[in-house]
């Protein structure tokens, strides 16, 4: 496999969008370019002298590399990429970039070439976001509100909240909740007929029903006495918990507080 | 007593059952039902000690008449007595389950009065979870050896999971530590149960075919399919002096004969004073980690049990893991070429797993693969390089070919790795140099008997 080198040293920015990537990869045929590197203008760090280009997302030119993928690669490549994108890899874009350019050029399903180095890269990303997802559906924690409603905070690592939307609106169709990804700002919210997605820094104060804390206690009092000392070993324990997501485990925290959550009331 | 007073006793009782599993079972979210099923389950904790938790584990009382000799709730013990009524447990686990805490509820129970009241104080649980509550979610319930017929069946169409425990690999290690419970009284339900699912899913799959000429008519209500994630079992190792051959003969036939999901082996943790019992030996760990490692053997690597285990060498090796161990007395199968072997012959090759032979055979279609090609698809290379050529070439060299040399390859000593490092730091059995205690010896955890509490909801 020879990946096609560039011939100046070139970077695309883009907003940090899936449709600002797909505009900077159709950019990149519009302009006859193959930059090394497209990433999010906001992380990105160019190389030395490396010319930076920032493309405007383009509604129309995101649909058709959108429909372009599809067509060359079926709906599982689309499926494919699309999770890949909410990856916090730096090198993302580029690795979607060299991925669609290299399914553009054979036109067929490429999923399957696992060793394949272009294709090997994204295949790690999904791989990554696909148990990034499996961590929140295991690791969300709900608290109950005065008003009837529930609402977890959590911090995935990757954008996962709208793949995994789907699954919680399933299982608690009968629950409006919203849950807050504190790390990219995102909530999904579900009021009991469809799900959406809302974009903000600021989330009030909630006010937890009058059984919460009872029910947190007994969760956290439950959890310690299941512990075997005698088999004792954290180690395990880490590796299938990661530490970094301790914060919003109700049986976890020493204190109820989070770290997003003020004082309750 | 309130129930959070009752959930620590009940859950502290429960906390030595193995299987906390939720899986087996795929089933949908309905409109207006709480809930729905993943055949591979979720783990939603972890305890410090690095098992999962998944299910709301507790016992339904841990009152119980029988007295087992290693058993912590048995009728002998002066521990502090709970029970729940179904309603709190309902309450409980719906309020759990709503916090995303539990995929669903494991009850077990401890025998109060006899077998069949406690299994109609189980099945008035699930009914109020299933019923009243629309819990779409697992729930795993034990069968009590002993119960009749008739409740075993409502149970089982309530739960999506039961089990009989084994309790002992052998029916005079039964007669001996459970005098009160018998191989019969533990094989009839398990037996029940197998038969059961066989005839709820004949009658499924009749009634999908449309076998008939006759019009349709669908049922009044649908029925719900009786244990449609299988059964499961559990045994004690260590207790008793049965060898690993004579387990894993157990364990195959019972998932031959009793098509069992899973066979759950629980290191013997010393909590009673019983003359009976060994009470000095470090917990066997390493031994359940081998056993375990020999069952994944049985069930995903198409390895029959004779193949793994014989009856000269009754105990599976320590240094190295019984499929390296085949491996190394079935040198002539090897080397394998990963480029053209089929799926059987990859899953024999240590450091490939049964997902790598998979990806292997995805990858291969369109790559031809070699060494670091293997690398990125995540098998460890390391290992299986002695046992693989990759296009013809061997990465195995430098290292004699013969039994002696790759044991030292392979050998790979559980103590050197994650697996219960605190708890299996002293040899059995050994004496330290201060005073005359016994290191390594968990201690029994009834040293000081507490007051008798008996509470009865």
């Amino acid at each position: 496999m020879i990946i096609e080198e560039p011939v100046i040293e070139l970077a695309y920015t883009y907003d940090g969008t899936l449709e600002g990537l797909f505009s900077a990869i159709f950019a990149t045929y519009a302009n006859h370019e193959q930059p090394l590197d497209v990433a999010p203008e906001s992380v990105f760090q160019p190389r030395l002298g490396q010319e930076v280009r920032f493309i405007e997302t383009n509604q129309e030119w995101a649909q058709r590399v959108a429909r372009g993928i599809i067509s060359a690669g079926k709906q599982g490549s689309f499926q494919a990429v699309r999770k890949a994108s909410t990856s916090s890899d730096p090198q993302m874009g580029t690795i979607v970039y060299r991925f669609v350019r290299k399914l553009m050029k054979e036109r067929r399903y490429l999923l399957n070439q696992l060793s394949d180095p272009v294709v090997g890269e994204l295949f790690r990303l999904v791989r990554a976001v696909d148990n990034e997802c499996e961590k929140m559906r295991q690791f969300v924690r709900f608290s109950h509100l005065d008003n009837g409603g529930w609402f977890a905070v959590c911090n995935p690592r990757d954008n996962v909240i709208p793949l995994v939307m789907n699954w919680f609106v399933a299982r608690f169709n009968d629950q409006p909740f919203a849950i807050y990804d504190e790390v990219h700002h995102l909530a999904g919210v579900y009021e009991g007929r469809s799900w959406y997605l809302v974009s903000t820094d600021h989330i009030p104060a909630p006010a937890y029903s009058s059984e919460e804390d009872l029910m947190q206690e007994a969760w956290r009092l439950f959890y310690r006495t299941l512990s075997i000392d005698a088999r004792y070993n954290p180690e395990l324990r880490r590796q299938h918990m990661p530490v970094r997501l301790w914060k919003n485990l109700t049986e976890m925290q020493e204190t109820l507080p989070t770290a997003l959550v003020p004082a309750r009331p | 007593m309130d129930v959070l007073k009752k959930l620590e006793i009940l859950a502290d009782a429960a906390k030595y059952d193995v299987a906390c599993t939720s899986s087996g079972v795929n089933r949908g979210a309905k409109a207006g039902q709480l809930g729905n099923a993943l055949s591979a389950g979720c783990c939603h904790s972890f305890t410090a000690d690095g098992r999962c938790i998944s299910l709301l584990k507790v016992l339904m009382t841990n009152v119980c008449v029988y007295d087992c000799a290693y058993c912590a709730s048995r009728c002998s013990n002066e521990v502090p007595r709970a029970a729940f009524t179904p309603r709190e447990l309902a309450d409980l686990t719906i309020s759990f389950y709503r916090r995303n805490y539990i995929e669903g509820l494991f009850l077990s129970s401890g025998v109060i009065k006899n077998a069949d009241y406690t299994t109609e104080l189980m099945i008035q649980t699930l009914q109020i979870l299933r019923q009243e509550y629309r819990f779409n979610g697992y729930i795993h319930a034990k069968g009590v050896p002993g119960a009749s017929p008739e409740l075993v069946d409502q149970l089982g169409r309530l739960a999506d999971r039961m089990s009989v425990n084994m309790e002992l690999p052998s029916q005079k290690s039964l007669a001996l530590l459970c005098p009160q419970k018998s191989k019969h009284s533990i094989l009839s339900p398990m037996r029940q149960i197998r038969d059961s699912m066989a005839e709820d899913a004949e009658s499924r799959s009749l009634a999908r075919r449309n076998t008939t000429y006759l019009a349709q008519k669908a049922p009044r209500r649908k029925q719900r399919a009786f244990v449609p994630a299988g059964q499961s079992t559990q045994m004690i190792i260590g207790a008793t002096p049965e060898s690993d051959f004579q387990i894993l003969t157990l364990s195959a036939a019972l998932y031959q004969q009793m098509n069992l999901k899973r066979v759950f082996f629980s290191a013997y943790l010393p909590v009673n004073d019983d003359a009976r019992l060994p009470q000095n030996d470090a917990i066997q760990l390493n031994r359940e980690h081998r056993l375990y490692q020999a069952d994944w053997l049985l069930r995903f690597y198409k390895f029959d049990v004779t193949e793994i285990i014989d009856q000269a060498h009754p105990f599976l090796e320590t240094d190295v893991d019984p499929k390296a161990n085949w491996a190394l007395n079935h040198l002539d199968f090897f080397p394998v070429e990963v480029n053209k072997a089929s799926l059987e012959e990859l899953l024999r090759v240590p450091g490939i797993g049964a997902k790598g032979a998979r990806m292997i055979i995805k990858a291969r279609r369109t790559h031809a693969l070699g060494e670091s090609e293997l690398r990125k698809l995540g098998i460890a290379y390391k290992r299986a390089r002695y046992f693989i050529t990759c296009n013809g070439s061997y990465g195995g060299t430098g290292v004699d070919f013969s039994r002696e040399g790759l044991h030292a390859m392979l050998a790979a000593p559980i103590k050197g790795g994650r697996h219960g490092r605190r708890a299996d730091k002293a040899l059995p059995g050994q004496l330290s140099l201060f005073g005359d205690e016994v290191v390594g010896a968990a201690k029994p955890l009834l040293t000081q008997k507490p007051q008798p509490v008996l509470v009865l909801a």
